[in-house]
This record gives structure tokens, sequence and C-alpha cells, in this order.
């Protein structure tokens, strides 16, 4: 993963990833509404996951923090935001402010006790702390209704004038609108010195430690940040969707956005971008039109992907822009 | 039939005669768990369907229709919900059928007034489904309907202590109310009740609880499935059996594919259940061998397959009634005081609940010729849900 090291950004042109990031979704977020509008549930659904994938890119690509429990964040912000629309605020934006809110108190909560340790403990602490959620999701069945799901989650109108209906036009650009920012300012935060540096104590912690940064803290931070984008994906999917099940913090959950990951490029936001679009839209795809074998078409596909292409789905591609653009300099 | 065959020419030639355009197509989407550890009752939807299909054609008064499988995978009403929605939305279903889980359906209803969809429940089984929304019909069952005739017969059979086990979620909760209400009115005593989460594997500390709590029978509702086997298993291998303390459930603990699976220590186990596959009725013969023609395996048939036949009459009923237009009221008004002699027996629709009216069969566990069956050993005619009726 050490190629992962971005070229520095040209001077004088410090803005063309957040651009170029923001053109590209606006740009499959027309495809998908017009092209596709019967399919905007699942659209919709897809950019909740997404979310999810880029905020775990954020830890695992990052920093390397190996986790398979990065739902918690996740289904804390859905379910916190359920509770709350079921218990009188409606305003979608609120909440989104719930979700926002309650995934960056996890993530904090999480980072704090699964980035103290390395390697393998690590993995399975996180598991652990996803396991510790899952099971107290199920047991407040009063509060969450355990395994018969949330639901009755009804939220008003955006700025007082859509509504969400059946067709999910409402919900998509909502949710879209959503992706857009935080894949805008997710551009800029990973270049940013605080970015940077986690990604240098990604590849070699000694080094940073050496050169006097602590990197205990930064991680924790770390996982703030991306508890706070996994919890407007989880806020999301619980207005879109109007229901919260148990599936939201399962650890098949985790492991599901760890494979989209893996599949697209970790490290990259548009990896990690690719890998849930692929993904998800292949899984939607085979399960529609073979209801009873899609699994195994969804395994056979990541077999073929991991062989041919290990590094993910992106690495050839930044590959060939990177000698494009070696060519343009010559 | 003959009567049916009539009314569809009539229609037939009436379509013809107003010059409508006969050939449309009209869909039906199936919701059932079609992959992973449930996907043997999904498979039975579509056996079921696949049965009264091949008996009864593939037109209705000239329309074609059309069934379209999904999978729901697990509890998971926030997949179950999307998947409805596209389903309504993007494939045009003008019916819905299926639900193998409770929380599934829950998912499903609010959706249906909006889009005024009727939905089939062919299976989930919590009384409460059906108020969900005016356009829900239920062929499958409910654990009130079961679970009443169960609690009956252990006080016929002397249990004074019973320890309930059930699943903790909507389904298992109802069997929990059901079974101590009417076991308590009739003077016994529930010493233990245990919630099992939906995903547990291991029932032996569940076991070594009930040993603990001195009770003399158990019951016990699981989801059909993997649990369900689980469970039994336990209850033989930690001695309990040995030990005297008797088991009651609904007959989902006991469905006949997993007969062979618990084996010969099973013989005796008593349930309550609506469907046995050995139930011997010339409909039920005759069901079966439809299911063998069809290239279905007749060890693997389950309650939900009679359900999705059933459903699927529904669901022929109401388009014939609609003329194969999309109006909800006039389906299920057409099809809500339905009565006729199903593979299971005689039903009916209860026009109040739209829910379906049946005998419930106490059943053992007994060797026939070789093989472990459901045995009948008596009949509740017509049982209504007794947490909807209120009789």
């Amino acid at each position: 993963m050490s190629d992962s090291a971005t070229p520095a950004p040209p001077r004088g042109l410090p803005m063309i990833p957040e651009a170029s990031g923001a053109l590209a979704i606006i740009g499959l977020g027309a495809i998908g509404y017009f092209l596709f509008p019967d399919d905007l549930a699942f659209l919709t659904r897809l950019i909740g996951i997404t979310l999810l994938v880029l905020s775990l890119d954020l830890v695992t690509g990052y920093c390397g923090v190996a986790t398979l429990g990065h739902a918690a964040q996740f289904g804390v912000a859905a379910y916190a935001a359920g509770i709350a629309c079921v218990r009188g605020v409606t305003d979608p934006i609120a909440l989104l402010g719930v979700g926002l809110v309650a995934g960056t108190m996890m993530g904090l909560i999480s980072g704090a006790l699964i980035t103290r340790f390395r390697g393998l403990p690590q993995l399975v602490l996180s598991i652990a702390v996803g396991q510790l959620v899952a099971a107290l999701a199920n047991k407040l069945s009063w509060l969450t209704g355990g395994s018969d799901g949330l639901s009755g989650i009804t939220p008003g109108k955006v700025f007082g004038l859509y509504g969400f209906d059946m067709y999910s036009r409402t919900a998509f650009l909502f949710s879209l609108g959503v992706l857009l920012i935080v894949f805008v300012v997710l551009s800029r935060f990973v270049r940013s010195p605080f970015g940077l540096m986690c990604r240098g104590i990604k590849d070699d912690d000694l080094r940073a430690r050496m050169i006097g940064v602590s990197i205990y803290p930064r991680l924790v931070v770390m996982y703030g940040v991306s508890g706070a984008v996994a919890g407007l994906g989880g806020a999301l999917t619980a207005i879109s969707t109007g229901v919260v099940g148990l599936d939201s913090v399962s650890f098949e959950r985790s492991a599901e956005v760890l494979v989209m990951l893996v599949l697209g490029g970790a490290g990259h936001l548009w990896g990690a971008l690719a890998g849930a679009l692929i993904f998800q839209i292949f899984e939607h795809i085979v399960a529609a039109a073979n209801p009873f074998h899609w699994m195994m078409l969804v395994g056979l596909l990541l077999i073929g992907i991991v062989v041919f292409a290990p590094r993910g789905l992106i690495a050839p591609v930044m590959a060939l822009a990177t000698r494009l653009a070696r060519k343009g300099d010559a | 039939m003959t009567r049916r065959a009539t009314t569809v020419s009539a229609l037939a030639i009436l379509c013809l005669a107003s010059g409508v355009a006969a050939a449309d197509t009209i869909k039906v989407g199936v919701i059932g768990t079609m992959s992973g550890p449930y996907a043997l009752f999904g498979k039975n939807f579509k056996m079921g369907i696949d049965a009264w299909v091949a008996e009864n054609g593939t037109k209705v008064g000239g329309h074609d229709v059309e069934f379209i499988y999904r999978d729901e995978e697990s509890p998971n009403p926030a997949k179950s919900k999307a998947i409805a929605q596209e389903l309504i939305v993007k494939d045009k279903v003008q019916y819905l059928a299926g639900a193998y889980f409770t929380p599934n359906a829950m998912a499903i209803a609010p959706l249906l007034e909006e889009s005024k969809t009727p939905l089939v429940v062919m299976n989930a089984a919590t009384s409460s489904i059906v108020e969900k929304s005016p356009y829900i019909v239920r062929t499958s069952f409910t654990m009130w309907q079961n679970t009443v005739p169960a609690a009956k017969t252990a006080t016929k059979n002397g249990a004074k202590k019973v320890a309930i086990a059930v699943s903790d979620y909507g389904p298992g909760i109802d069997a929990e109310a059901a079974f101590k209400k009417t076991f308590e009115a009739d003077g016994g005593a529930v010493v233990e009740a245990i919630r099992i989460p939906l995903a547990t594997t291991d029932f032996s500390p569940i076991m070594q609880r009930i040993k603990n709590s001195g009770a003399d029978t158990i019951f016990t509702f699981l989801p059909s499935g993997p649990p369900t086997l689980g469970f039994v298993k336990a209850y033989l291998d930690n001695g309990l059996k040995v030990a005297g303390v008797k088991l009651m459930s609904t007959g989902d603990v006991v469905t006949e594919p997993d007969l062979p699976n618990i084996g010969d220590p099973g013989i005796g186990i008593l349930s309550t259940y609506h469907y046995s596959v050995s139930h011997a009725s010339p409909e039920n013969a005759s069901f079966l061998a439809q299911i063998k023609k069809g290239g279905g395996n007749v060890d693997e048939v389950t309650m939900t397959s009679v359900a999705a036949y059933d459903g699927a009459r529904l669901i022929y009923k109401m388009i014939e009634a609609t003329a194969g237009q999309r109006d909800p009221v006039k389906a299920i008004a057409a099809v809500k005081d339905m009565t006729w002699v199903s593979p299971r027996g005689p039903v009916s629709i209860d026009p109040a609940t739209r829910h379906i009216r049946q005998n419930v069969y106490l059943r053992e566990v007994a060797k026939v010729d070789g093989k472990l069956i459901n045995r009948e050993i008596q009949t509740f005619d017509a049982q209504p849900d007794w947490a909807l009726s209120k009789e």
C-alpha cells in the first residue's frame, strides 16, 4: 500500500480534487435521477452505505486501523435519528444533526478503545465493540424495537417544502446533497496537514513517533470524524427507509463495507466510492435476476477482483492516470 | 370448478366484447427467504405458487399473471421495505405476497395504502400484522391460533408447571402471551419465561435454566429453520426428555424436513399446528402429487407451500373480481369471506380480521413405514385468531 502516497497536488490549482469529486458525484447523480427514475429507492440506500464505506476508509485506508465493527457508528446514529423522529423531532436536517452527533460520540468512544491496540487485538476489539452495540440494540427493545425493528419513522418535509414519498425523489436528492458535501469536505480534509499526518502514521508509526507526533489522540480524533460521516449515512438511511433494523448494527454490515472498501481500493476516497457503487449495484442486479443463487455470483465477483486487482479496482485506474499525467508533463 | 370456469369464460367474453386489450400482464411480487439459512421456506413459497399455477393456468380472465420473486434473506425490515418499494415502483406489481418474517411484513405494510397494493401474507405470524393496513390478508396462521390449543392440551395432559422459551421478537412474544394467558386461566403455573435472541445457536444454557426451574413441561416457539432444529437437539441431548420433561410446541419446531435430523429420539414430541404434510385428505394428496409433478421434492414441503398455494388462490380470485384493474378495496372485499377446502383442511377468511380461520391439529411425532411424520391425533375445529377475534 506504499504507493498510496499521492503526488502533491500541483500548486496554483488547489481545488482540483474537490471540484472533480463534486462534478463526478453530480454527474453520477444525474445519471441515476434521469436514467433510472424507478430505482431511486435503491440508489438512496446505496448512498447511505457509501457514506459508511467512506467513513471506514478514513480509519482503515488512511490510518491503517483494522476494524470489523464499523457498523456500530452507522447503526447507533440510525437508531438515534430514528428514535428522535418517533419521539417528535421530524425535521430531516435536525435528524441529520442527531445522527452526526451520535455517530461522532460513538466514533470517539470506539476510537478511544480500539486504537489503543495494534494488529490482531485491535481487530478483535473492534468486533467486540460492534457485537456489544448489536446486543444492546437487541436487548433494549423498548427503545429500539429489538428484532422487530424500529418503525413508524416519518420525517417531515425538507426545508418545509419537499416531502418524502414512495418514489424517493426527495430522499434521493437529499442524500445526494449530503454525499456531495461530505465528499468535497473529505477531499480537502485528507489533504490537510492532519490528514497527511494520519497517512504518515499508517505508513510508519515508529517514524511518526520519532519526529514527535503523539499517535493516539490523532487516531481518536480521526475515529470521531469517521464516526460523524458514518452517522450521517445512518441518519440518512433511517430517514429515507423509515425503518431501522438490527441489520444496521450487524457484523455482516461491518464485514460487507470492509469488502466494498477493499474491492474499490483502501486509502483513496475514490476507491471507497467506486467499491461501494460497484459492489452494491452488482449485488442488486444479481439478487433481482436470480433471488435463489445470487450470493454465489457475488462470491465469484469478489474472488475475480481480488485475483486480478488485489489493490482494489481503483489502483489500475490511478496508475493509468499517473502515467498519462507524466506523459503530459514530458 | 365449473362455476369458476363459467365466470372466467364470462369475463373473457365480456373483455372481448368491450374491446379491452386482454393481453396485459398482471404482476405479483413475492418476497420470501430465497437464500440463506431460511431458504427452504422461500423455496416452499415458489413450490406452492407453482402448484397452483400448474393446476389453474397462467391466465385469469384473459390477463396473464406473472410472479416475480425477491429475496428477503433474514429479518431485515429496511431491506424488505426497499424491495417492496422497488417491486411497486419499478416492476409495477399489482399485488404483493410472501413475507416470511414479521418485522419484514410490518415494514412493508405502510407502503400498501399509498400504492393501492394488496398484500397476501404467506407466513409472518404476529396477530397485529393484519391491523397495520386494510389491504392485508393472511393465509398462514398466527401464534395465538396455534398456541391456545397447545396450552389446552398441556393442561389436559396434566402439566402443572411450565417453562416457556420463545424467540425474542413479535411472534415469540405473541406465543408467550397466548400460552401464559390460556394456561394460567386453566389453573396452571408458568415457572420460567425465557426470551431467546433470534441469532442464538447454542441452546444448552437455556436447557439448564429450564432444568433448574423444576418445570414438568416446556412450551416453545422459534421460527422454523436452523434454530428450531438446534432447540430440539439441545432438549434431547441435555437429557430433559429422559428426565420426563415434556416438550410442547407449535408445529414450527418440528417441521417435516427437520424430522429426519431429529431422528428417533424425537418420537412422541407433541405439537399443535394447522398443517401436517401427512394430513390425510384428497386435497392434500392431489396437492402433494402436483408438487411432485412440478419437480418438487415432497420431503421438503412445509406449511409455507400450503400458505402460498392458498395465497395464490386468493390472488387469482382478486384479479378475477377486479377484472385486472388496480382496485384494492374491491379485491379485498372479494376474498374476505371466502371459504374453501385447502390441503390443510376446511378454511375460511374471517371477514372481520382478514385472517384465515382453520382447523388446528394436535400431532405427535411418530414413525410410520420407516418415516418420521407428525401424526394428527386430535382436531380443534375452525380456530380463529384468538388475539384479533375477541371470541
